[in-house]
Parts: C-alpha cells; sequence; structure tokens
C-alpha cells in the first residue's frame, strides 16, 4: 500500500540542491564513521600488530600479539568464563524470561505493577545492582549466607571459589536483563491472533498441545530476535566483573573484555588488548553467522 | 477486530463446563500467586539495598542477622553524601546524561532523515556501513578511541590532550549514532511522502521539511532514543572509568567505583549511594514507562 502510493506520487526530479542537503545533514555521521566506529575497527586491526605502550613509538611485531594470546593462561581462563557465561545465562535466562511472560500475558488488575517489579533491574546501572550482589553473596552476613543457613547450608564463598565465581556471576545477570527479554517475548505474545488458540482449544487441544503447536512455533521470532542480542550481549560482559572482581584477583570471573580493558588501560599493553578485541570480535561474529545460518531450522515466519 | 467468534467460542468453551471453569479459577489464582512471589523475588536486591542502607555496622554483621534496621539510620544519607562529592558526581552525570540525549536527537535524527526520504549519490552502501558498526561489539573500537583523544589537544587539559576531560564522553553523540539513525529512519519512512511533496510545492526546501513535517511528527521516536540515551549515559561504567582522572570530573559510575573500593564492608553507607543512585532512572522509568517498553519491544535494546 505504502510502496504503492509512493512509487505512484514520487515526484519527477529532486528537489533543488538536495543532495548537497543530504551530505550537509549527514556530515556529523560521516565524521563519527570515520574517526569514531567505522574507521577504528580498521586501525584496531593495525595496532594489534604492534608493540605499544602509548610513550614510546609502536613497533611492528607481526601476528606475535596473537600467538601470545594462544599460550596466556589468563587470557584462556578469559575465554572459558566468557563461554560459559554465554553458555549457561543465554538459554537459561531466555527459558525463564519465556515463562514470566507466559505468566504474565493476561488481564488481570495490578499486572502492570508487577511488570515493573521485573523490568526495575534493567533501568538500573549495573555498578549499583553489582554493589548490592556483592553484599549479597558476602561470605561474612551475606543474604543468601543467612538464607541457606537457615536450612543448615554452610556459609559459601560466592564470589571467590572458583567452581561458584561464574554461576553466582550468571544468576545475577539473569536477574538483570530478564526484564528486556520479557518485554520483548509479551509483544511476541500479544501479536498471536487469540482466534488461533480458540480454535485450538475448540477443537480439544489441551494446555500444553496449545503451547506446543500454536505458542511456540508462532514466538521463534521473538526467542530468535532475543537470542541474538543476548548472544551478542553476553559475550561482552565487563561492568558486573569490573565491580566484583576488582577487590579479589583472584581470576575467578575474568572475561575477555575485563581482560582487554585491563591490559589496554593498565598496563597499557595496546597492541596487544587490541589483538584479544580482535579475536573476541571474531567469535561474536561467528557465533552470530551461524546462528543466523541455522535460523531457518527453527524459525517460523508467519 | 472479530471478535463475535472469540466470544462466542469462548463461551462455548466455559459454559457447560463448571468443573473446567472451577479448576481454571483455581489455576488462575496459583498463577497470580507465582507472579506476586516472583515479582518480590525480583525485588529482593532492592529491598534489601534499602534496609540495608538505614542499619548499624553492627547491625549489618550481628547474628542472629535483622531483616529490618531496629530504628532506621537517616544519618547514613549524609555521612554517604558527604564521604565522596556525590552533589559533583549527580552534576555530572547529569549535564553527560543531557549534552548525548541532545547530541543523539541532533545528530541521528538529521541523517535518519537523509537516508529515509533524501536521495543521493551511495545512500545505500553507506546506510549498510552504518549498520554494520551497529553490530560491532563497542570494546573493538575502544582503544584506537583512546589513542585518537590522546592525540587530540585541548587547551585546558592538564595532559594537553582529550584524557582527562570530560569531552570524550560526549563529543561522540554530535557524530550521529548507529542505533538512534535506524530508529529514527525506520519512524521516518513510515510518514506519508505526499506532505513533503506538497509543502515542496509551497517553496520548503529540504531543511524546512527536515524541521517542521518529520521532527514534530516523530516525536514518539525521538523520546525513545531520548530516554535510552539519558540512561545509558547515566548507566555507562567504562568510559568514564577510562577517560576521567580528577574525581571533580567524575560520574555517578565512576564515583561508586571509587566509593567501593574506599569503604570496604561498610555496607550501610554503599547501599545508601547505590540506592541515591538508581532513584532518578526508577524516576525515570515510572514516568515513561510506556516509552521504555515500546522502545524495548521495538528494538530489544536494554540498559
Amino acid at each position: 500500500m505504502t510502496g504503492l502510493g509512493r512509487s505512484a506520487s514520487r515526484r519527477s526530479g529532486p528537489m533543488a540542491g538536495e543532495a548537497r542537503w543530504a551530505w550537509l545533514v549527514l556530515a556529523p555521521t560521516l565524521i563519527g564513521l570515520a574517526v569514531l566506529s567505522a574507521g577504528p575497527i580498521i586501525a584496531t586491526l593495525g595496532i594489534a600488530l604492534t608493540k605499544w605502550d602509548l610513550l614510546r613509538a609502536p613497533t611492528f611485531v607481526g601476528l606475535d600479539n596473537f600467538a601470545g594470546l594462544v599460550t596466556d593462561d589468563r587470557f584462556l581462563k578469559a575465554l572459558r568464563n566468557t563461554f560459559f557465561y554465554t553458555a549457561v545465562s543465554v538459554p537459561l535466562g531466555l527459558s525463564i524470561a519465556l515463562g514470566v511472560a507466559l505468566a504474565l500475558n493476561q488481564r488481570i488488575r495490578g499486572i502492570a505493577w508487577i511488570r515493573t517489579a521485573y523490568f526495575l533491574p534493567v533501568v538500573t546501572s549495573t555498578i549499583a545492582i553489582a554493589l548490592v550482589w556483592q553484599w549479597i553473596y558476602s561470605p561474612d552476613q551475606g543474604l543468601l549466607n543467612q538464607a541457606l543457613g537457615l536450612f543448615g547450608i554452610p556459609a559459601q564463598n560466592w564470589l571467590s571459589d572458583p567452581t561458584l565465581a561464574m554461576p553466582s556471576i550468571v544468576a545475577m545477570s539473569i536477574w538483570q536483563g530478564l526484564g528486556v527479554n520479557v518485554i520483548i517475548f509479551l509483544a511476541g505474545l500479544q501479536a498471536i491472533p487469540e482466534e488461533l488458540l480458540d480454535a485450538a482449544s475448540v477443537d480439544g487441544a489441551g494446555r500444553t498441545a496449545r503451547f506446543r503447536h500454536i505458542l511456540l512455533p508462532l514466538l521463534t521470532p521473538s526467542i530468535f530476535f532475543t537470542g541474538v542480542l543476548a548472544l551478542i550481549d553476553s559475550f561482552q560482559v565487563f561492568d558486573q566483573i569490573f565491580v566484583l572482581e576488582r577487590p579479589r584477583p583472584t581470576d575467578a570471573t575474568i572475561t575477555v573484555v575485563y581482560f582487554i580493558y585491563e591490559n589496554g588501560f593498565k598496563f597499557f599493553k595496546m597492541g596487544y588488548a587490541s589483538a584479544a578485541s580482535w579475536v573476541l570480535f571474531l567469535i561474536v561474529a561467528a557465533f552470530t553467522a551461524v546462528y543466523f545460518k541455522l535460523q531457518g531450522r527453527w524459525v517460523h515466519y508467519q | 477486530m472479530t471478535t463475535p467468534a472469540r466470544t462466542s467460542a469462548r463461551a462455548a468453551a466455559t459454559r457447560p463446563r463448571p468443573p473446567t471453569h472451577h479448576r481454571r479459577t483455581i489455576r488462575k489464582a496459583l498463577l497470580i500467586g507465582l507472579l506476586i512471589g516472583g515479582g518480590i523475588l525480583m525485588m529482593v536486591p532492592f529491598l534489601w539495598m534499602i534496609s540495608t542502607s538505614l542499619k548499624t555496622r553492627a547491625e549489618v554483621f550481628a547474628t542472629p542477622p535483622s531483616l529490618l534496621p531496629a530504628s532506621p539510620q537517616w544519618q547514613n544519607y549524609p555521612d554517604m553524601w558527604n564521604a565522596l562529592p556525590f552533589a559533583t558526581f549527580f552534576f555530572n552525570s547529569a549535564k553527560l546524561a543531557l549534552l548525548n540525549t541532545v547530541g543523539a536527537l541532533v545528530s541521528c535524527s538529521m541523517a535518519a532523515y537523509a537516508f529515509a526520504v533524501l536521495r543521493f549519490r551511495f545512500r545505500e552502501p553507506l546506510f549498510a556501513l552504518l549498520l554494520i558498526t551497529l553490530i560491532i561489539p563497542f570494546q573493538v573500537v575502544l582503544i584506537p578511541n583512546f589513542v585518537l583523544y590522546r592525540l587530540l589537544p585541548h587547551p585546558f587539559s592538564a595532559s594537553g590532550n582529550w584524557i582527562g576531560t570530560q569531552e570524550p564522553l560526549w563529543v561522540g553523540a554530535f557524530l550521529g549514532g548507529a542505533f538512534g539513525t535506524f530508529l529514527l529512519r525506520q519512524f521516518f519512512l513510515a510518514i506519508p511522502h505526499e506532505l513533503a511533496d506538497a509543502a515542496r510545492v509551497d517553496g520548503a526546501n529540504p531543511w524546512h521539511i527536515y524541521r517542521y513535517i518529520y521532527l514534530p511528527l516523530a516525536k514518539p521516536a525521538l523520546a525513545t532514543l531520548a530516554i535510552f540515551t539519558f540512561m545509558w549515559t547515566w548507566n555507562d561504567l567504562i568510559d568514564p572509568i577510562i577517560y576521567l582522572r580528577d574525581i571533580s570530573s567524575f560520574t555517578l559510575t565512576a564515583g561508586l567505583a571509587l566509593f567501593q573500593g574506599q569503604y570496604v564492608g561498610k555496607w550501610p553507607l554503599l547501599m545508601a549511594g547505590a540506592l541515591v543512585s538508581v532513584v532518578p532512572m526508577i524516576i525515570l522509568f515510572v514516568a515513561a514507562q510506556r516509552h521504555f517498553v515500546r522502545g524495548i519491544a521495538m528494538s530489544g535494546i536494554k540498559g
């Protein structure tokens, strides 16, 4: 409809000086692309091939930085932690969000208030949230240990125990990000025509059958969409690590972005940090590409 | 649309079977209970933050622990506020959030207008390039940006360059942004073309059409972009800790990070600080909930 109207009424020639106006209003964006976003992507690759502490001139070292990363135990640990974080937080976070959205998707008075409760952590800064969770997880008198103590479970070092540290951070992040995914799922659920569900129940489909054969397939575009956002986002986890890792340099929760931050801005190894950021970039790109490639197998567009 | 069919189907499904109806009520009650329980669980960290902020230090570490302070220690708030220059942090955060919001609104709306309405060479490839930068993780450009700001001379900074000043935290907002441009372009594309054509016949130039037709009509999308930009800047941590050096230039997030390092274990004060820093965002959210929800449903962006 819009397309037809547009082509029918499309004016014959451009406005006077239209292209000139276009370049004028685009100028800020073009400068930004060149010096702040697109340009620097290339520059990072260049810096990654050098050894550079910002004080002396950079020296070209070829692929040494990349070779160094492969044998750097801290980097490998950061990679492992980041993968763990992604592999657990994305599917678990999406499943919980889907359950909450299904439950929230009904007309009950006061539902807006409950929705607000789920959404509040999203607008709150991660540093404030991480501070509270640091206190909840605190080994001395933290809320979690106190609560578990009621059931006779001994106190744990949630953030410094190597096996508990990453799961603790994942739990906090799922809590914080839940609201975003719930809202996207709710939007997806509200777009599903109720006639479809009613027709199915008239035909005798039970609750489970309706969920499996109608709701879930129709929600796959929303699941795909939240999935790609969560995937890209989870590889970039930094704020909570910065707040929770800094006081205890045990590396139990070091992630790739924290590694980049530390090498770049604390040790001033610009080349090394750039190489790490390119590795991360390639991993994210590869995962995103595979994810998009697989969507044909499970995503149903109406 | 087409409600009669649905209501009759529903009536047919519920009316003749009272047991099912009964079970449905129970199920609904259970569900609501579960939802409220979940909602409370979601609020626990906030409630714990409030409760701790009003306790004495002795209470915090007391056994058995107390859920609520015996008598609220309101003094914790002025103590926290004066421990570090929090008024300055507030001012800096507000200033930077406003500058970023204005910058994003101006530069993104202009670029979006060009991409949606104007015709010029390289329009499609340029837009594709912009979209690519939307997908690329921020840390890939972190180091070149730092290097760039280190090369730029600055008349008032101790280092002589932009490091240690607040400029790297807002100047970029005036140089466009992939997300905002994409959001506004989609909105501009939905505005009927005939409006601009009519204005053109009356002698309006492209700038007039942008200023007097597209901008006023795009108010909802502009509001969404403004709120998200404000929130992102307010909550941003990595840029302030990388670029700011002097405590008088710190934002609330950088100030809280410093506070955390200096007041280890002093949970009442730390919680008071965290709470004070999140209150503006909670007010903004409650006031503009509609825009938040629509913005997220539309684009999936978050804080």
